[in-house]
């Protein structure tokens, strides 16, 4: 009953753009800590994780990005996000995550940023 | 003037990842219909997602032969929204922290509960009068 969550990495200069569809849930979002993993190995420094505005996501797939926000600090990378619907950006911010991460409203706004 | 009779609404679905969203449809197009604001059925469908995940995982332990039960009653002013499962609910937990999280110090899960109280006008827990958990989540139609 989940959609299947669909990321795509693309380059823009140094930053790694992984854009994503469909359902970030504890269950599917393996493929984003894998391709992350995999950016890192790469010696990938700036990630910019672009949402579609339809995407359901629920705190298990937040506690994912949290998790890959933990260990973006340790590894000395930068994370932004983009192209959330206003709500989850409002749910991030009542989390704190935003107080770690930057949110902006579009994939050019965030990378301005970097 | 006398308010119409409560309006109730039965969901029983499956613990099985991904069946919340059943619930979380059927709760926004009963608030969408009762007029309430988009950024509220937001509220509405995340709350109730979360509430039955909690309940799949922690009170039916993913069992998919388990049920969790939906009750949707409408009133004049307000949505209520019932959550059971089958077994002992999440209890209680402490109030998530990102900062210890972030540190390693804490798993990155376990918002749910926070979410669902950040986002309703009223919750409760409690027990289902047929045995098991259930959270009672109201969103009110005036705010």
């Amino acid at each position: 009953m989940n959609k299947e969550l669909q990321l795509e990495i693309t380059t823009k200069g140094e930053v790694a753009v992984g854009s994503i569809k469909g359902d970030l849930t504890a269950v599917n979002g393996g493929s984003i800590e894998e391709a992350y993993r995999g950016m890192t190995r790469e010696g990938v420094r700036k990630i910019l994780f672009l949402f579609s505005k339809e995407c359901y996501i629920n705190s298990g797939g937040i506690a994912i990005l949290i998790g890959i926000a933990s260990a973006s600090r340790k590894n000395g990378q930068a994370i932004r996000i983009a192209g959330l619907s206003d709500h989850f950006r409002k749910i991030f911010h009542m989390m704190g995550l935003t107080k770690y991460v930057a949110i902006f409203p579009t994939e050019e706004e965030a990378l301005k940023d970097f | 003037m006398r308010a119409d009779p409560d309006k109730k609404i039965e969901l029983h679905i499956p613990s099985v990842s991904g069946a919340e969203k059943v619930a979380m449809e059927r709760a926004a197009e009963v608030a969408r219909r009762m007029g309430f604001s988009d950024d509220r059925i937001e509220d509405l469908k995340t709350a109730v997602s979360e509430a039955c995940i909690n309940a799949m995982e922690h009170g039916n332990k993913m069992d998919a032969n388990t049920k969790v039960g939906v009750t949707l009653t409408v009133t004049e002013k307000n949505l209520q929204v019932d959550v059971r499962d089958q077994g002992k609910g999440v209890g209680e937990v402490a109030t998530p922290d990102i900062d210890e999280k972030m540190a390693g110090k804490e798993q990155a899960r376990g918002w749910g509960i926070f979410l669902i109280r950040g986002l309703m006008d009223e919750v409760q827990f409690g027990s289902a009068p047929e045995g098991g958990s259930m959270v009672r989540m109201i969103i009110h139609l005036d705010r």
